[in-house]
């Protein structure tokens, strides 16, 4: 019997066998260990996430949902709410309003690069992109420099689930609790000095004249620095060991570093740190003959639409000139992801400077460590060495 | 399946049958149709899915909304009266016909 279970440590190190059979033979799949359905296929995908009033984000959208996140932040609430919080946040993340950013992150990109000159062999993740990722983060949300260390720590284990009793377990939720109290701290610091960023504009927001409920604030900004730390720490990784695995695409990107952005997109398809969020049925809704109940939870496997042939010709092959728009890497319509561009442009000039210290170089492992989440997708260590 | 047309930079016109429920941009996307970046994935938050609105059913179209409004003030190309983002078009039977000129520059 087909079984689909997304604690397993098989599928976290590789769901694409799975997801083929889901979209082939299952296309509206339950699976009894993730207690919902799972929609694998790119059209069904994308029609989910335009009908937000039936596949709903207000009872959360975190495979495995942390506790009282449901309703407080924008990825778990519904139009016209959602709208309105976003519309108070979404003015930071655009892309014109980064650019001041560039500098600053090349200068942190290249301090952590020039560390790896003359060594042949290093840990990608500890000596560059998780610290180049909490750098970049805190400079984006105007976080205090000093705790970087322990907010990559615990943005790294709130996302994580345990794989046997298929929930968060005590240190998840102890890392979750850990970062409100940071982020209430920061909230405190802004309120007393407001300083015009992100954070202490949101601590003051009003929606319709009303002050946001203090459970918003915290949150949302809680889940701003989980949702940047983690899903740009992952796919930093993802990406270069996409770049490692792929000689041919390696050296493109590397003579000219324009294909950057390309590659970029390819691997979001590919395979994007992101795999599978959820929603909740407000409707009975019958699809490919199976009725799934209004309460029912649906998994929208983002990573599983990415390599739908009726989307993506040859989805399996790593092509670079693909250029493949439409992808999910990012999931799509009101939810989104908010980050877009600050993580294209936080990979691509971290891998810019990367690339001038260290322009070949393979991976040392064939098996790799992979992290255990239902919901995102990234090996935990990826040694490199030069080629 | 709802008939829209779209016209590329480069005067291609594209005749595409589009799916009731997705948004104009998500239909040009995923068929391919040149010019339309996107880069925000349909949150509205990029203007970067621009196109003029043409024909008699153009007149049809919902009003946009605010955040809709707010977010054309980016848009690259000119603006004109006729500008929309098109991830904020929803397609509908009663949209059926509806020309979509994608602007010549998104960002
Ligand atoms: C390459 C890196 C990233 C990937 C692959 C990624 C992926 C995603 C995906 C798939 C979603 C949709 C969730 C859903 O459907 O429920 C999302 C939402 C979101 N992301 Fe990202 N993300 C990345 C980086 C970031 C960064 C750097 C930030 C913030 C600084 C961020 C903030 C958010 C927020 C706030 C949402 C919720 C948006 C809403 O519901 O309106 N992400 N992201
Ligand atoms: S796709 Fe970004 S505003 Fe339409």
């Amino acid at each position: 019997m087909f079984v689909f279970d997304p604690y397993s440590p098989a599928i976290d190190a590789d769901p694409f066998p799975a997801y083929r059979r889901l979209r082939d033979e299952f296309p509206c799949f339950w699976s009894p260990e993730a207690g919902m359905w799972v929609l694998s296929r790119h059209a069904d995908i994308v029609t989910a996430l335009n009908d937000w009033q039936t596949y709903s984000s207000a009872k959360g959208n975190l495979m495995t949902e942390l506790p009282n996140r449901a309703g407080a932040t924008l990825g778990t609430t519904d139009p016209p709410r959602h709208d309105r919080l976003r519309g108070l946040i979404q003015h930071a993340f655009m892309k014109r309003n980064l650019e001041t950013l560039a500098e600053p992150i090349r200068a942190i990109a290249a301090e952590l690069a020039a560390e790896l000159a003359g060594r042949d062999r290093f840990d990608y993740i500890g000596d560059f992109s998780s610290k180049f990722t909490v750098r970049v983060l805190f400079a984006v949300l105007g976080l205090p420099m000093g705790d970087e260390a322990t907010v990559r720590e615990k943005a790294v284990l709130m996302v994580q689930s345990d794989p046997v009793t298929r929930t968060k377990g005590p240190e998840h939720i102890a890392a979750y609790e850990w970062m409100q109290a940071y982020a209430a701290r920061i909230i405190a610091l802004r309120r007393a000095e407001p300083c015009g960023d992100l954070i202490s504009l949101l601590s003051s927001a009003e929606i319709d004249g009303d002050r946001l409920e203090e459970r918003e604030v915290l949150l949302t900004i809680t889940t701003l620095i989980m949702a940047g730390v983690e899903s740009l720490a992952g796919f930093l990784v993802m990406f270069a060991l996409n770049l490692a695995d792929h000689a041919e695409a390696r050296r493109a990107v590397v003579a000219d570093p324009a294909l950057l952005a390309d590659a970029i997109e390819e691997s979001l398809r590919y395979n994007t740190s992101a795999q599978r969020f959820r929603r909740c049925l407000t409707r009975d809704v019958t699809l490919h003959g199976e009725t799934m109940k209004a309460g029912d939870f649906v998994c929208l496997a983002y990573g599983a639409g990415n390599r739908d042939e009726r989307q993506f010709p040859n989805p399996d092959v790593y092509d670079i000139g693909r250029k493949p728009r439409g992808h999910l890497g990012f999931g799509g319509s009101v939810h989104a992801c908010l980050g877009t561009a600050i993580a294209r442009m936080a990979v691509r000039i971290g891998m810019e400077e990367l690339h001038r210290v260290v322009p070949d170089y393979a991976r040392v492992e064939t098996d790799l460590p992979w992290m255990p989440s239902s919901t995102f997708r990234s090996p935990t260590r990826l040694d490199l060495v030069r080629a | 399946m709802v008939k829209l047309t779209f016209i590329e930079p480069s005067g291609a016109e594209v005749a595409i049958e589009a799916q009731e429920g997705w948004s104009a941009m998500q239909v040009a996307t995923s068929k391919g149709v040149e010019g339309i970046d996107a880069e925000c994935g349909g949150s509205c938050a990029c203007a970067t899915c621009h196109c003029y609105v043409e024909g008699d059913v153009a007149a049809r179209l919902p009003a946009p909304l605010d955040g809709e409004l707010a977010m054309l003030d980016n848009v690259a190309a000119e603006r004109r009266p006729n500008s929309r983002l098109s991830c904020q078009i929803k397609v509908t039977p009663e949209i059926e016909g509806l020309i979509l000129r994608v602007a010549e520059v998104q960002s």
